[in-house]
């Protein structure tokens, strides 16, 4: 089974590249024993990458069993693609009457509410039954009619799932379909990373398919671990480079996950509060400490305007550094908010 | 309305607001668990136990004080800890006991814990030496407590279903059952360094090494072979079996895959392998029987039919020549039709639900402990797995057929 609810988009290989610098000399304890080792793993319908100094490849072996382990269990929790997930359990169950559950599937929720009461719903994890609507859950796209998109309202929605401190969740309105994909994969690499502080990991790099990566330190001799952001497709120039230690990047963008009817690209990336795709935003990169904060915040910018977006992260993550791609390929428009990368103006006027 | 049918109505409104108000807050007794070893495994038990309402953490016993802020973490606020597990046990603040310890300290755990008269549910398996298991069975039996192994499957809609269809007859007579675990992995935890005399090597890879750990025919197997129990009613009479390290020459000392044939009566077998450098097949049980076959995975389970293979004899056609005009053409005699696997679909077998199997088995402790029914995968379904497991750990190494013991004294109990 596949992870696919994503109602974001995630890059194409190569969109997001990520620059190593390939040493032997370490800056830890035994810095000459330290090599780069890197391991993949499929989970969450990606390809998760982590990029691991270790002494040896029996020990990195060790470690990137340990993290992706991590990550499965966190795809065992959020999928909506799994029966038997703790987040498939609530959307069988939560309709009908609370639903107890853990405290991390709890932390979970909670941290999606507050980014969509931070957004005002621009970011919305209810809107499972809308992706299916128009196609996107098993890659089969289409154009709801005004009917059904009004009927979906009646199931859709975050204000209408209620947490309590006891535990519970409940939906107000039966049906309601929760879908992870704006920020489980983020959810994932926060587990994972610190799967690697525990293990005393000083340098390390996980990817979620690059749309979302942590850096956690930095390369032997380097400040950070190199990011590279590219310009819009066609282009396959350099955007913006970026440098990370300790801190998350996410990207979106509608290069891969969408399709096109009369000529018209549909995005999958859903505006709750329209209840359709969003339109006129390209691309989005955001740099904040947690990965589960910044892959939600990359839905949260790429749905709102970038207006919106300034307002909402001046008030909601003062921390964060974000640089916005908005309009057309022709007519490409940049827009940032901290972000103090040198941006290559010739892909956008900014 | 006059004061009678007034009454009535109150009456109906009373009792409606109470069913609201219990499916709203439904009133359960709460139960606070003492947790015996909180490692990977204990942790997902909790992680589970937690998604039952009312359930509690009271206090956690493990002897690697890292799993104590892991643990404070999982449940969401700070838990009371120790290394020693009768100082958790004294606690009055205890109603049942969750043991995820190596399965070399499960005896003195259980036995401990049977002796408080608490619940106890229990991971596979059972114990880790004949004697452990015998000793486990009086414990537990003698002082008269609930006893659940973690042998979730039992607890797996699509599996409860899968079985009582066979058991129905669905697929003939079941004479074999095929199980593999297979995985692509070194099986080995991250050790903290350092390490300089290998305490926390063999503390955190206690599964790695021969005199703490079954391997993988204990650890993965046992689900297998509890399986293969359900299915044939009874324990195995005795295994052959090997083992050997292919792969991964770390200095462990039980094999990185192993092989081991279980006799069951009237010649029936379960064959199990398992090894950790290829995982094409994944975790997957097959039952075949006389009429099918079905296969058994972690999330679903798939019926598949035998070809037709009638004889009833046919009569010639009369609007053609007939085989006596037409002559027999001769040939060569090898087909490949007859030896080739089945592709064709299977019939998916539906179960009541989807749960998890290890939230539906602890879902299903907790609700015996709270005396709504008795337990499933009860402590003699624990000891018939078990006891072949301590058995099969010698015997992939000695590679002789060894007999399996049964119980002694054995209460009356469905396998």
């Amino acid at each position: 089974m596949r992870w696919r609810g994503s109602s974001k988009r995630w890059l194409a290989v190569g969109w997001l590249a990520i620059t190593l610098a390939l040493t032997s000399t370490a800056v830890a304890a035994a810095p000459s024993r330290l090599r780069l080792f890197t391991t993949t793993h499929s989970a969450m319908g990606t390809e998760f990458t982590l990029y691991l100094y270790s002494v040896d490849s029996e020990a990195a072996a060790a470690v990137s069993e340990e993290v992706f382990d991590e990550v499965d269990r966190i795809e065992q929790l959020l999928s909506n693609y799994r029966e038997s997930s703790e987040l498939s359990r609530i959307n069988q169950n939560a309709g009908a009457g609370p639903v107890t559950t853990d405290p991390e599937m709890m932390d979970f929720l909670q941290q999606s509410e507050y980014w969509s009461r931070a957004s005002n719903g621009a970011f919305d994890i209810t809107v499972g039954r809308l992706m299916k609507a128009w196609g996107f859950f098993r890659h089969e796209g289409r154009i709801p009619t005004d009917a059904e998109l009004g009927d979906l309202r009646a199931v859709t929605g975050w204000e209408k799932v209620k947490l309590d401190s006891a535990r519970t969740v409940q939906f107000t309105s039966p049906g309601i379909e929760l879908d992870p994909g704006g920020i489980g994969k983020g959810f994932a690499v926060d587990a994972a990373v610190r799967i690697l502080r525990a293990d005393h990991i000083a340098a390390a790099m996980l990817s979620a398919g690059s749309s979302t990566v942590y850096a956690l330190g930095a390369p032997p001799h380097k400040t950070g671990w190199r990011i590279v952001v590219p310009g819009p497709l066609p282009s396959k120039n350099t955007l913006s480079v970026i440098t990370l230690r300790d801190t998350s990047l996410s990207s979106a963008d509608c290069s891969q996950k969408n399709f096109t009817v009369a000529g018209h690209l549909y995005c999958h990336i859903m505006d709750p509060r329209t209840m359709r795709p969003v339109e006129g935003r390209i691309q989005v990169s955001v740099v904040a400490p947690s990965a589960t904060a910044s892959d939600a915040l990359s839905n949260v910018v790429f749905v709102e305007t970038p207006e919106q977006s300034v307002a909402t992260l001046k008030a909601f993550a003062p921390n964060a550094h974000v640089l916005i791609v908005s309009g057309d390929a022709e007519a490409a428009r940049c827009s940032t908010f901290h972000w103090t990368s040198p941006v290559d103006a010739t892909h956008c006027a900014r | 309305m006059n004061r009678r049918d007034f009454l009535q109505s109150v009456s109906a409104a009373a009792l409606a607001s109470t069913t609201i108000a219990r499916a709203a807050a439904p009133a359960v007794k709460p139960v606070r668990l003492g947790v015996i070893g909180a490692g990977s495994r204990g942790q997902e038990n909790i992680r589970q136990f937690l998604r039952v309402p009312g359930v509690s953490v009271a206090a956690i016993c493990d002897i690697y004080p890292p799993r104590y802020e892991q643990m404070n973490r999982l449940v969401g606020k700070e838990v009371p800890h120790t290394a020693d597990h009768k100082e958790l046990l004294a606690r009055n603040d205890i109603d049942a006991v969750l043991i995820a310890s190596p399965v070399a300290c499960h005896a003195e755990h259980v036995i401990a814990a049977a002796k408080t008269g608490r619940p106890i549910y229990g991971e596979k398996a059972l114990g880790f030496t004949v004697e452990d298991n015998q000793n486990i069975l009086d414990a537990v039996t003698s002082n008269k407590v609930l006893f659940q192994i973690g042998h979730e499957y039992r607890y797996a809609s699509w599996a409860q279903e899968a079985i009582r269809r066979v058991h129905a007859g669905e697929i003939g007579t079941p004479t074999h059952a095929y199980a593999y675990w297979h995985r692509n992995g070194d099986w080995r935890r991250s050790v903290p360094s350092p390490d300089p005399d290998g305490k926390l090597e063999h503390l955190i890879n206690w599964r790695l090494y021969r005199e703490s750990s079954g391997g993988l025919g204990t650890e993965l197997g046992s689900h297998h072979i509890d399986m293969a129990n359900w299915v044939f009613g009874e324990q195995p009479e005795s295994v052959i079996g090997t083992n050997s390290i292919c792969r991964y020459h770390d200095g462990r000392t039980v094999g990185d895959n192993v092989q081991t044939v279980f006799s069951y009566s009237q010649g029936r077998r379960l064959v199990f392998s398992s090894i950790t450098d290829n995982a094409k097949v994944g975790c997957e049980f097959w039952i075949y029987g006389t009429g099918g076959s079905v296969q058994i995975t972690i999330e679903d389970a798939t019926i598949y039919y035998e070809k037709n293979s009638s004889n009833t004899p046919t009569a010639d056609q009369t609007v053609s020549k007939t085989v006596v005009e037409r002559g027999v053409v001769t040939g060569a005699s090898y087909s490949t039709k007859g030896e080739m696997p089945y592709r064709g679909p299977g019939e998916k077998i539906v179960g009541a639900h989807s749960e998890d199997p290890t939230l539906a088995a602890v879902r299903s402790f907790i609700e015996a402990v709270r005396g709504e029914h008795s337990i499933f995968a009860d402590v003699h379904c624990g000891f018939r797995a078990a006891v072949a497991c301590s058995v099969a750990h010698d015997a992939v190494f000695a590679e002789n057929k060894m007999l399996i013991p049964k119980a002694v004294q054995l209460t009356a109990a469905g396998v």
